[in-house]
């Protein structure tokens, strides 16, 4: 069976701010039941692209489509297929929990088919019922971002961009909302996740998208994007020992620049480097894994460091 | 302000009144108290000058005739609290909405564009001041029952779609500064840049000395005209000029002003321009 359309089509979206071009010909596509993750380094562009797909900024060039409508020519279209869950906590402070999906609701034309029956429904499956009669100040942390999520789809969206939905929670509520993102994803949902935390993004994504320097600098799964950015395996081992020295040499040989992590360095080799390695220092003791996004966003920082 | 002119046309689109529905939710819920200042400002303008300063004065002359201070007082207050509450309301209750509550950022994820959300509130504020204009006219009418004054009322429900459109003036007004103050603490300049001097320069609380270069002023001012119109209407049961001409440079700032907060508010609340 060929794939789906994608729900979601990026192209070209270049972005200046103050004389800067921070958003450079970013593109990405999304279907449906794909949970896909936005990765990259502070000032990588992640927050200017995700704010043009969903409207808060006018792209200087580039297109977004959401179910086919393109977001500036058909604008009430596209955004009626569209949820958005900020990063900020932008419920509506005068309102109750029920009465802040209720308000949502009247955002959307078509109106919501069974606007009630859907509330109810959102209040169960978001675990708010409790709650709904509560102003969303009197929440903790998680289920104020429940709430934020829930109101993100109250109108049944196809699309869902979630701008780092867990920061700031602990790990129990973390874990609530990733039972949320799997549920959207399940419901059939596109579904655009930025985090900042690396076991999210694996946990979460089925593609990842990686952002550097306002480009997509490259996209597949997680283990594609590590192995095209990092490398095969990663080698761990202490620099304070008498080794270190020839480890150093035997580096520097080869252009390789460890990432330092406390006292430890990390490097990625392919297999024929490693293979180079192990024979190069066999009475050594080190750690030998795969690699993580931590690795990822290490080799991006020793890069921007560099340059 | 045609319906079709891309500026204009979010003013008549349903998302706007989606926003101004919202606000109007808030509102009723809290009516008992929400109602309190239209109806006690005025009872208090009325008694502390109209009564208390009145009583000083006792009369003044307007328009070359002898008018008690209170019969004077009463339509300016009227006028007075168009402007008042549509500026303060687009001025501090949207920048709080806009930049505490975040709840412009909360409707700006749905099919709400933020051209939708500044008319929303400059329509909400001009639609609450005109309510309470309607307030305001329910105490001057117990006054006039009461005795001590005594008004005409028969073109009075013509005014109200005229003081609505003034009132949108004033909030395109507001929001202007809702769009240009950086902080909360900040807020008391646009009181001492507008409310203050349109305030005074206005024959809302006494009339204008007689001094040529503020009286060619005045006749920029709104509400002067509001009050001065609402006054002869009021006082003399005629309608006039001045009545027309607040609107008319009601809409004048409005044509001027809104593009130019929609702009201000893009960057403010996008970082973009």
């Amino acid at each position: 069976m060929p794939p789906a359309q994608p729900l979601l089509e990026v192209t070209g979206l270049t972005k200046s701010l103050g004389g800067k071009r921070v958003v450079d010909g970013v593109g990405f596509t999304c279907r449906a039941g794909e949970v896909l993750g936005l990765l990259g380094p502070n000032g990588a562009g992640k927050t200017t692209s995700l704010r043009m797909c969903y409207g808060f900024l006018r792209p200087d060039a580039g297109t977004v489509r959401i179910a086919g409508h393109d977001l500036v020519a058909d604008g009430d279209a596209a955004r009626r297929a569209l949820g958005v869950c900020t990063q900020n906590d932008s419920y509506d402070s005068d309102f109750t929990v029920r009465g802040n999906l209720e308000q949502t609701a009247h955002y959307y034309r078509p109106k919501i088919d069974d606007s009630a029956a859907r509330i109810d429904e959102l209040l169960r499956q978001f675990d708010l019922v409790d709650y709904a009669n509560h102003k969303p100040e009197m929440l903790s942390g998680g289920y104020k971002r429940r709430l934020m999520i829930a109101r993100a789809v109250v109108h049944r969206p196809q699309v869902v961009f979630l701008d780092e939905p867990t920061t700031g929670l602990d790990p129990q509520a973390r874990m609530g909302v990733w039972e949320l993102v799997s549920r959207l994803r399940a419901e059939g949902m596109a579904v655009v996740l930025t985090t900042h935390y690396m076991d999210e993004a694996e946990r979460l994504s089925d593609r990842l998208i990686l952002l550097e320097a306002g480009k997509v600098r490259s996209e597949g799964t997680t283990r594609e994007l590590l192995g095209s950015v990092v490398g095969e395996h990663v080698v761990m081992l202490p620099f304070n020992t008498p080794e270190a020295a020839n480890v150093d040499a035997w580096m520097r040989a080869r252009q390789i620049r460890p990432a330092t992590v406390l006292t430890d360095w990390h490097f990625a080799l392919d297999a024929t480097g490693l293979a180079a390695f192990v024979a190069a220092f066999p009475g050594l003791r080190y750690e030998v894994r795969q690699p993580t996004l931590d690795d990822l966003f290490l080799t991006l920082g020793k890069k921007e460091d560099h340059a | 302000m045609s319906p079709t002119n891309p500026l204009f046309k979010p003013a008549f689109d349903w998302q706007s009144r989606a926003v101004l529905g919202r606000h109007l939710r808030v509102h009723l819920r809290n009516w008992h108290t929400a109602a309190v200042p239209p109806i006690c400002e005025p009872l208090i303008m009325l008694l502390a000058f109209g009564v208390g300063l009145g009583g000083q004065v006792q009369s003044l002359t307007w328009r070359g005739e002898t008018v008690s201070y209170l019969a004077y007082l009463a339509p300016g207050i009227l006028a007075y609290t168009a402007f008042m509450t549509s500026f303060f309301q687009s001025l501090y209750s949207a920048f709080m909405r806009m930049h505490y509550q975040k709840s412009w950022e909360g409707q700006l994820t749905t099919q709400v564009r933020l051209e939708h959300v500044v008319w929303g509130e400059a329509l909400w504020s001009a639609t609450l001041a005109t309510s309470y204009a309607v307030i305001v006219c329910g105490v001057l009418a117990a006054f006039d029952v009461w005795g001590p004054l005594d008004l005409h009322w028969a073109w009075l429900p013509l005014t109200i779609p005229l003081i609505f459109v003034t009132a949108v003036a004033f909030s395109a007004a507001g929001l202007f500064f809702t769009a240009i103050i950086p902080t909360l603490d900040h807020m008391g300049l646009p009181f001492f840049l507008v409310i203050i001097p349109i305030g005074f320069a206005s024959s809302t609380y006494f009339p204008l000395p007689d001094i040529a270069w503020l009286h060619s002023l005045v006749q920029a001012n709104p509400l002067h005209h509001l009050a001065e119109g609402l006054r002869r209407l009021m006082l003399e049961g005629e309608l006039t000029g001045h009545l027309l001409a607040a609107p008319a440079l009601g809409i004048g700032m409005i044509l001027l002003l809104m593009p130019l907060d929609l702009r201000l508010l893009r960057k403010r609340v996008f970082g973009d321009a």
